[in-house]
């Protein structure tokens, strides 16, 4: 069992805020990613978590055990870092053995845990290469096969696919999900890379400014966000956002105002203050239309065919860029007038502060 | 305002730079010929000569002329007087009952120096390297003014060696600043000077003191080259302080660590001026080193031999060019590891 709970935390660099009463429960065998743009202190709450670093407020438990102020060592923790962090003068076999023998472990079992770990990770026939030797990717796996070794509690991984380039970092994700899989072990990763989230995390943790924004499964967050920042972090390409006006419908109903001018109806009402509302709607969820049966129009300013699909960059009468992502090779130009037709099933509504309003 | 300072700075640039340019202009036209006529290794040659001219007249030629002095005998000082008497100078030097009783050698003052120097070398090398790397791990660490306690450990290494030499007299002279604290203590005044044993370790603890500052740095820079992951990578590791120092600092700085044994091995070898205003060699012989052996035989004694002193450098010569053969061995073998990281 690894449980890790985060109650009230907080970390500050002299005065300086880097995070803000931080209240989290990792239950025992979730992946759970934290994410967020640099800066935002998903780092630093690994590192509190790890125990190199201290908080300056609030608590860590791990399993109920309050570690606050355990050294990094007795938390019973792995890390994998994002420079890997292998030792350069030892061989691979060296360093996977290096925590255990500090643990003063009976070599045969050391050696029995390096076979194992070796064998999970293929990287048997480099034991006795020094990672100097290795490739990006290999050198990976020792990190990992480290970090594995010594049987953690829970493992930290540290952006640890930032140095892979992208095609390696594809497949290696892919392995860290399947080790999961395996090892059934409570992991905490931090990505600035929402792909990476969605498609490793059981639940994400999106940071910013060193507040959880949101804290929910990889679906929820891209079905549900709970405000802007979120909205905007999760999903790629990022949603649309809209100024529109909001005011009753027809009865259950709620009619929405783009430009001034253009506008639809949407099932539901909607109550906002003045009626300004920001109206948020995915890339995936607006079609081109032909002329006159769209819900806007709109100039196409690029189109990026990716052969699978279509993404058309489009500039609307009221200055607002909007991207649509459409299935398949469509043939449309830069230049060309568009209508632009919105799914009004999967779009979002956000208020003046920025946070979801529900349609009831 | 700011743009009028910019204007007037920008023509001034201008004006100073017009002449050089004109100048450079100048030689356009010869050495666009010359590259022509020569090719461009011709022109590396050219670039070349005026250094290997200085080269060649402070180094190269007196290097030869020594090799030949040393070959030759007599109290002259021009060589056309002197007489050629082959390897007779070396035979001298070497012409010993045995080796570990300088008594027993021709020129006893010779391997007096040697084993002074022999004993100084070891025992200094070891303190300096010692004492640099205590210090350097001491600055790496999150200090309080840490830049200034940087600076002062430094300072030293600005000073003339004869500043240095004259500092520590008198500090260590019979009424010094030493004698004088040792003396309110409470102590008996010592003769640091005078006393034999004394007077050695002055030598090595003044000579440290003095070029502490330069290993420290080569020293510490190799300490803030180690990447921290691996210190919090330890830390996760659960590894206690003195197995980190063993097993990841030490290795990791050994690199940094053999070029300062060998530079302080190299300088070591070559001690003299701040010993020679410290004790002058004395008290006796006890302070003798093989560079002071030199000079005085060379220049200071009042039967002056160039030849003896000739054959006796070029034998310490060939001491440094092995030291130094082994440095840029370690040089180049660094180079390799770090491109291999």
């Amino acid at each position: 069992m690894s449980q890790i709970t985060l109650t009230g935390v907080s970390r500050a660099f002299g005065k300086v805020g880097v995070l803000h009463d931080i209240n989290l429960d990792i239950l025992d065998g979730e992946l759970i990613v934290f994410v967020g743009p640099s800066g935002c202190g998903k780092s630093t709450l690994l590192r509190l978590i790890a125990g190199l670093d201290r908080p300056t407020g609030g608590s860590i438990a791990i399993d109920g055990k309050d570690v606050t102020t355990v050294p990094a060592a007795d938390r019973g923790l792995a890390m994998v870092f994002q420079s890997y962090a292998l030792y350069p003068h030892m061989s691979v076999r060296q360093n996977l053995a290096f925590g255990l023998e500090n643990a003063r472990m009976a070599r045969a079992e050391i050696d029995a845990r390096i076979a194992e770990a070796a064998r999970m990770l293929e990287i048997a026939p480099y034991l006795d290469r020094r990672p100097g030797q290795l490739s990006g990717g290999q050198r990976q796996r020792v990190a990992i096969g480290r970090a594995i070794v010594r049987n953690p509690t829970a493992f930290l991984l540290d952006e640890p696919l930032s140095n892979l380039d992208a095609e390696l970092r594809i497949s290696t994700r892919a392995e860290l999900a399947a080790l999961h899989e395996r090892l059934s072990a409570t992991m905490v990763y931090v990505t600035h890379d929402q792909i990476e989230a969605m498609t490793l995390a059981d639940r994400i943790v999106v940071l910013r400014a060193g507040r959880i924004e949101q804290i929910g499964t990889p679906l929820d967050l891209y079905n549900h966000p709970a405000n802007l920042f979120v909205a905007g972090f999760i999903g790629a390409p990022r949603m649309n956002f809209l100024p529109v006006k909001v005011a009753p419908g027809g009865t259950g109903r709620s009619s929405l105002t783009l430009d001034g001018s253009a506008g639809f109806e949407i099932d539901g009402n909607v109550s906002a203050a003045n009626g300004d509302v920001t109206l948020g709607l995915r890339p995936h969820h607006i079609s081109l239309a032909d002329a006159g049966k769209g819900d806007i129009a709109a100039r196409v300013a690029l189109v990026e065919a990716l052969g699978s699909e279509t993404i058309v960059h489009t500039r609307t009468s009221g200055g607002q860029t909007m991207l649509a992502v459409v299935a398949g090779q469509y043939p449309v130009a830069s230049g060309d007038t568009v209508d632009l037709k919105f799914d009004t099933s999967h779009l979002h509504l956000f208020d003046d502060t920025g946070q979801r309003i529900a349609v009831r | 305002m700011a743009d009028v300072r910019n204007g007037i700075a920008t023509r001034a640039g201008a004006m100073i730079l017009a002449p050089v340019g004109w100048l450079a202009n100048l030689f356009d036209a010869p050495l666009r010929m010359l590259q022509r006529r020569t090719g461009s290794n011709g022109m590396a040659v050219f670039f070349l000569a005026p250094n290997m001219l200085v080269f060649g007249i402070f180094v190269l030629f007196p290097l030869v002329i020594n090799i030949l002095y040393s070959m030759t005998g007599g109290g002259a000082l021009f060589l056309g007087d002197r007489t050629f008497v082959g390897a007779d100078q070396y035979g001298r030097l070497f012409s010993c009952g045995s080796y570990l009783d300088p008594k027993s050698c021709t020129e006893d003052l010779f391997w007096i120096a040697v084993w002074n120097t022999l004993v100084f070398v070891v025992l200094q090398v070891a303190m300096m390297v010692a004492v640099a790397l205590v210090t350097a791990l001491v600055l790496n660490r999150e200090l309080r003014a840490r830049s200034f306690w940087r600076a002062v450990f430094f300072f030293p290494v600005l000073l003339s060696p004869v500043v240095v030499g004259l500092i520590w007299r008198w500090i260590l002279q019979r009424q010094g600043l030493l004698n004088l604290m040792v003396f309110e203590a409470g102590g008996t005044p010592v003769n640091w000077l005078v006393e034999r044993s004394w007077a050695f370790t002055a030598t090595i603890m003044v000579s440290v003191w003095a070029h502490v500052g330069f290993y420290s740095l080569i020293l510490l820079a190799g300490l803030q080259a180690i990447p921290k992951d691996l210190y919090e990578a330890a830390e996760m590791d659960g590894t206690r302080p003195l197995r980190v120092f063993w097993r990841i600092t030490l290795p990791l700085l050994a690199p940094n660590l053999l070029v300062v044994l060998v530079l302080t091995l190299i300088r070591a070898v070559q001690i003299f001026d701040e010993v020679y205003v410290l004790t002058g060699g004395g008290p006796g012989t006890s302070t003798l080193f093989l560079t002071q052996y030199i000079y005085e035989v060379g220049f200071a004694s009042m039967l002056r031999n160039p030849g003896l002193a000739s054959a006796a450098s070029i034998l310490m010569g060939a001491v440094l060019v092995v030291l130094t053969l082994i440095q840029l061995g370690i040089a180049r073998r660094n180079e390799q590891r770090g491109k291999m990281r």
